[in-house]
């Protein structure tokens, strides 16, 4: 099996620094890894990388999704081949109702899948379905794009939009920050029933708490813009216990960024 | 400024007052010499004056343009047909300032509400003196000047007190654009009596590509206790020019409303002169501005607090594209007794593009202590982050531009109240913002 996502010797730059110093990491179809490290190590740059920010930019390195060159593809168009990022900060949209934006977006994919578009009630029934994936009430699909959500109702939301959207890879950043435990056991009860054999995930996190609900198949951990280890489901387990430091040098990020 | 421009219309309001002095009541020739003696002291404005800086008025002054007496035609009955807003209410329609009866609506008026033209009512004689002027002094600019001097058409519209206005009365003022110097200069006088309500359209719109000139002028005056609501859609062809000066003077507790929505002309400025003429009025001034090519779209707006618990609420957006320009000049000033005043202003621009331009000019002059005033001005472009979010989810550049831009222009879409007009200026949004046929491609 070929796998869906490869990334070879990715060096990153923001604002004149290098961020991501050479990361290599194989994703296989249906697997899920969890991508784990402290504050400020990159993993947030590599979300950003992947989902085609521009303001990251490449200085090395490449990376073939589905067999083809992620880096050249525009946003949009990674989002028609099926890559999703649920971001760690979802953006405030005033005036723009979640629920056109998220037909918009099904439907311009759509069309470059040569299929018809949903209408705006076959749309508001698929709509209906997914939120009760991750217990979204129907008050927050006629809502600006996360205007005045909280931080846990904007983390479903990103879900939803998942779950509406229909990914082959999901990157997951942080999506477990800020949620109390009711709302982490939704929302990881949602990534959950999303997980396929079709459907690869990077689960990016912080904590290994989420990853009590979200069992990865592997688990690496990002340092100071490196992998410095992986290995299974047992490694986050570890990390919880002995902390970061116990990576080593160079692993311990700077903490608790705002 | 030529001389050579003002003197063709000042040779052209002089040979109107003599074509109209028989007959005419001394109170119209009077009201009509001082407004050519006001265009002749004040000259057009230059952008060495405060309220114009920047606006170049010479576009205007330096052709000549004059009225135009139309006939009805059969190609203006369907632009009238699909133009006027759907309703059974009462309409005018002006044809390059000319009022055509026979396609407007007058009769069915409820009782307490009348709408006359200016002209017919000016030809029986109605005394309409304590009306026509009462707000808009010719001394305000050349361009309130020329419209007195050419006083003649327009419209008379007064509620009785008590009355509640059912339906808008709606003014739809047609340049045709096919000859190409027409002036329209129609002077439209609002009497709301005590505890009234109504509510106002006046569409100024192109039927068809052309060089004309609306000089327009509204006086609203509103009793104790009135509800008016003012809505403007200037939507004429962008070779065409609009000055429009709205006047409104509020009564003790009265409430007055203004929405413009500034769409069209090569260069169009809307003027607001509001004025508290009594304790307890509440007024919102709502403007959205939307300009692309060359256009140049001007507001201007001025608050007078001059009474005290007075309440105002102002709001005006621009969106700017390739080499649009758009000013926002708004004048507020809290007279020295006017305590209690609670005033709000804020002017939003976007720029879609690296040439787009905008002015923000926020201007108080508080001078009572005990008030709340806050004001703000931004000029910005679309939010990248928010842009990315969209595309992240597989929507392109160009329709997240759209979506963006559009839900900027809703805040003040939105808040027009009259769901006919709304769907109106959408539907002509969606056409003119940028990003909405190529996304869909
Ligand atoms: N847009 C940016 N501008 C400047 N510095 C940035 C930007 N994004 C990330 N960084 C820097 O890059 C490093 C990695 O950040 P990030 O990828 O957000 O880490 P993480 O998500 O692991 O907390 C940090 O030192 C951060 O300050
Ligand atoms: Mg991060």
């Amino acid at each position: 099996m070929k796998p869906l996502l490869s990334i070879k010797g990715l060096h990153v730059r923001v604002a004149g620094r290098e961020v991501l110093k050479g990361i290599d990491l194989e994703l296989m179809p249906g697997e899920v890894h969890a991508i784990m490290g402290p504050n400020g190590s990159g993993k947030s740059t590599l979300s950003q990388v992947l989902s085609g920010r521009d303001t990251y930019e490449v200085t090395k390195g490449e990376v073939l999704f589905d067999g083809k060159d992620l880096l050249s593809m525009q946003p949009e168009e990674r989002a028609h081949a099926g890559v999703f990022m649920a971001f760690q900060y979802p953006v405030e949209i005033p005036g723009v109702g979640n629920l056109h934006f998220l037909r918009t977006a099904l439907n311009a994919r759509r069309r470059t899948e040569g299929k018809e578009e949903l209408d705006a009630m076959d749309f508001l029934q698929l709509a209906r379905e997914k939120s009760k994936l991750v217990q979204l009430d129907q008050a927050f699909m006629q809502r600006s794009v996360n205007e005045g959500f909280s931080g846990g109702e904007k983390k479903r939301n990103e879900i939803f939009q998942m779950a509406v959207l229909e990914p082959k890879l999901a990157i997951l950043d942080e999506t477990d920050s800020g949620l109390d435990i009711d709302a982490l056991r939704i929302v990881s009860g949602g990534i959950n029933a999303l997980r396929s054999a079709e459907r690869s995930m990077l689960v990016i996190t912080h904590y290994q708490r989420l990853l009590e609900y979200v069992v990865p198949d592997k688990v690496s951990v990002l340092a100071n813009g490196r992998i410095v280890s992986t290995g299974g489901k047992e490694l986050a387990l570890e990390l919880e216990k002995k902390g970061y430091a116990w990576l080593g040098q160079g692993a311990g990020g700077k903490e608790a960024r705002p | 400024m030529t001389d050579v421009g003002l003197q063709h219309y000042l040779d052209l309001a002089e040979r109107f007052q003599a074509e109209r002095a028989a007959g005419a009541p001394a109170w119209l020739r009077a009201f009509r010499q001082e407004g050519i003696a006001q265009l002749a002291r004040q000259g057009f404005p230059t952008s060495k004056l405060e309220d114009w800086k920047y606006t170049n008025v010479s576009p205007i002054s330096g052709q000549s343009f004059s009225p135009v007496r139309t006939v009805h035609e059969a190609g203006v009955e369907a632009a009238v047909a699909r133009l006027a807003l759907p309703g059974t209410g009462p309409l005018l329609v002006f044809v390059d300032g000319w009022y055509v009866r026979e396609l407007s609506r007058l009769e069915g008026l409820p009782a307490g509400l009348t709408v006359r033209s200016l002209r017919e009512a000016l030809q029986d004689g109605e005394p309409l003196e304590a009306l026509v002027g009462s707000r808009a002094r010719a001394d305000a600019s050349a361009f309130t000047a020329l419209n007195a001097a050419l006083l003649e058409e327009g419209a008379v519209v007064r509620v009785a007190p008590g009355t509640v206005c059912p339906e808008p009365v709606q003014f739809l003022f047609l340049s045709r654009g096919d000859t190409h110097v027409a002036l329209a200069s129609p002077r439209v006088v609002v009497r709301a009596g005590d505890n009234s309500e109504l509510t106002l359209v006046e569409s100024y719109v192109g039927a068809a590509p052309g060089v004309s000139f609306t000089n327009a002028v509204t006086e609203v005056v509103l009793g104790t206790g009135a509800r008016v609501t003012h809505l403007k859609l200037q939507a004429e062809s962008e070779t065409a020019f609009h000055i429009g000066g709205l006047h409104a003077e509020l009564g003790r507790d009265s409430r007055f409303a203004s929405h413009i929505i500034s769409l069209g002309g090569a260069l169009a400025r809307n003027e607001v002169h509001s004025v508290f003429g009594a304790e307890g009025g509440e007024c919102t001034l709502q403007g959205l501005y939307v300009g692309h090519g060359t256009q140049h779209l001007d507001n201007w707006t001025n608050l007078d607090h001059a009474h005290p618990r007075c309440s105002s609420r102002e709001l005006y957006k621009g969106v700017l594209d390739d080499k649009a320009r758009g000013t926002f000049h708004g004048k507020v000033l809290v007279r020295p007794d006017a305590q209690q005043t609670d005033s709000r202003q804020s002017n939003r621009n976007l720029l879609l593009s690296e040439a787009a331009m905008a002015d923000a000019r926020p201007q108080l002059e508080i001078l009572a202590d005990d008030v709340k005033c806050a004001h703000g001005a931004t000029v910005g472009r679309l939010d990248e982050q928010a842009l990315f979010y969209l595309r992240s989810r597989g929507i392109s550049r160009a329709e997240a531009e759209s979506l963006l831009t559009h839900a900027f222009a809703k805040e003040v879409v939105g808040a027009v109240p009259l769901a006919s007009l709304r769907d109106q200026v959408e539907a002509l949004l969606a056409r003119k913002l940028p990003g909405a046929k190529e996304g869909r491609a």
